[in-house]
């Protein structure tokens, strides 16, 4: 049980400032958990300043899993990086506001390219600031 | 002796009445009893067989009636499937989405909008965002004359749904009619860009479009700062 | 108590326990076939697939497992998919708070039963203290 486990690990790959995590399975809820803290490790361990969710190939978002990826961009947010879902299907957005998710807050791009702009623009506002 | 026969023979007449009546009842509607002699049971024969005949007229007259009707029916279903077609092809039509300018979607509503005809535009909106990878998406609504609680309500899920994929979704052209059911109806459209005409839509578009490229072109300008330092 | 809507001429497409997480993730995507199968648009096999998630793990967590039969039939003259979700759990005492929005009875699940009832076209259930708890979903083609 504990090595299938393992065995599913979602990949997280650092690109430059960026975590990119492209999930590719039908999580169950453990993996999920599982998914969270591996992501929050690495923003610690690497510094990362902001991280690509990418959930394009994801046919279902339930409750759980909104709440696992909200919950992970509000935390992320607090360890001052950026989280951003990529690549929604519009069957799996209409769905979630009709489950009642919305994600107020959570950022979101239709690919991988506008939302590593995405990042990089909040990255360059930041400096411009400074 | 020939009062016996005679009286025999009329039984046979009598016999061949009821049983040509019998087939006529199960359906044999050509039975006839077609008697030649002439005589006190002759005219009773030839009523017989004149009430067949009327029976058979009307059976037949029925018949091509109930023909007809059947075609009619037929036709009538068959309109009704190209009625059916149509509906959803209009619906499809109704709901044009085009890219207008770089990264800018325009759906335009006109006509009454109804529960299925918004939903179907919404899946119409969302999936074309996906495909075209355009940022901003204009629902404009100058043409819609009213609107109700369910059809405000998939408006709102509209733009909910088009943020969670990445997308702002715009919505233009609100009349006073529609600002009013709105806002008695208690929906809240705060969280929603809204702007009153088409142009301002656009403009508002436009200006998001040049901010993300001037953040585009700064950090090219600041890469190139760089190189040159 | 309410009664489920039940119709002999159902037919049964498949029966699957739930006893674990894994058995989640594989039901669900049993229900996602099954609303393909049927020709459901996109959408709805979405809705459907979702809202089945959100009742299993109700049941997972609080029936403490248990049974989803899936049938397909005519409901209201319409070709219809019918999911039931039964478990022998410790039942639901106040159904119309955990059906009322926002509820949650613990491990943060605020959106499950009234969450999936907005995903569908009917929503029928049926619990009993110490019993279990049975919910019937419905979703058109």
């Amino acid at each position: 049980m504990n090595n299938e486990m393992h065995e599913k690990r979602i990949p997280i790959i650092k690109i430059g400032n960026f975590l990119i995590v492209s999930i590719q399975v039908d999580m169950h809820d453990k993996l999920a958990i599982q998914l969270q803290s591996q992501i929050l490790e690495e923003i610690e361990k690497t510094g990362a300043k902001g991280v690509l969710i990418d959930i394009s190939v994801l046919e279902m978002v339930d409750s759980f899993i909104g709440r696992m990826l909200s919950g992970m961009a509000s935390m992320a947010a607090i360890m001052d990086a950026a989280v951003v879902i990529v690549g929604m299907q519009p069957a799996v957005a209409i769905t979630l506001v009709e489950l009642g998710l919305e994600m107020p807050g959570v950022d979101t791009a239709l690919n991988m390219e506008k939302g590593m702009e995405m990042l990089e623009r909040r990255l360059e506002e930041e400096d411009y600031e400074l | 002796m020939s009062e016996k026969n005679n009286i025999d023979q009329k039984k046979d007449r009598i016999d061949h009445i009821e049983n040509v009546l019998a087939s006529v009842a199960a359906g044999d509607i050509d039975a006839r009893i077609n008697s030649d002699i002439e005589d006190d049971l002759s005219g009773i024969e030839a009523a017989i067989d004149l009430l067949i005949d009327d029976l058979t007229d009307e059976l037949k007259q029925r018949e091509k009636m109930q023909k007809e009707v059947e075609d009619k029916l037929v036709k009538i279903q068959e309109q009704q499937k190209v009625i059916f077609q149509q509906q959803s092809d209009l619906l499809e039509l109704s709901s044009p989405v085009s890219k207008v300018w770089d990264n800018v979607l325009i759906l335009p509503v006109i006509g009454t909008l109804d529960s299925q005809r918004t939903q179907v535009m919404m899946e119409n909106l969302l999936e074309k965002i996906v495909e075209t990878g355009c940022t901003i998406a204009i629902l404009d609504i100058t043409g819609v004359p009213t609107v109700d609680t369910q059809v405000a309500n998939h408006l709102l899920k509209t733009v909910t749904s088009a943020r969670l994929l990445g997308a702002e979704c715009i919505i233009s052209g609100i009349s006073p009619a529609i600002a009013q059911t709105i806002v008695h109806l208690g929906i809240d459209l705060s969280s929603i860009k809204t702007k009153a005409t088409l142009q301002d839509a656009m403009i508002y578009a436009m200006k998001q479009n040049k901010r993300s490229e001037n953040v585009k072109l700064q950090s090219l300008f600041t890469d190139y700062d760089k190189r040159e330092e | 108590m309410l009664q489920l809507t039940s119709d002999n001429n159902w037919k049964k497409l498949g029966e699957h326990h739930v006893n674990s997480e894994h058995d989640i993730v594989s039901v669900r995507q049993l229900i996602r076939y099954y609303a393909k199968e049927m020709n459901m648009g996109i959408i709805d096999q979405t809705r459907i697939t979702t809202a089945v998630s959100e009742l299993l793990r109700n049941m997972y967590n609080y029936g403490g497992g248990g049974e989803v039969h899936v049938e397909t039939g005519l409901v209201d003259e319409k070709q219809t998919l019918i999911v039931t979700c039964i478990d022998e759990g410790p039942g639901i005492e106040d159904l119309e708070l955990a059906m009322s929005d926002g509820y949650t009875s613990g491990k943060g699940m605020g959106y499950g039963l009234p969450g999936a009832k907005r995903l569908v076209d009917r929503f029928e259930i049926k619990s009993e203290r110490n019993k279990g708890t049975t919910v019937r979903i419905m979703k058109w083609k």
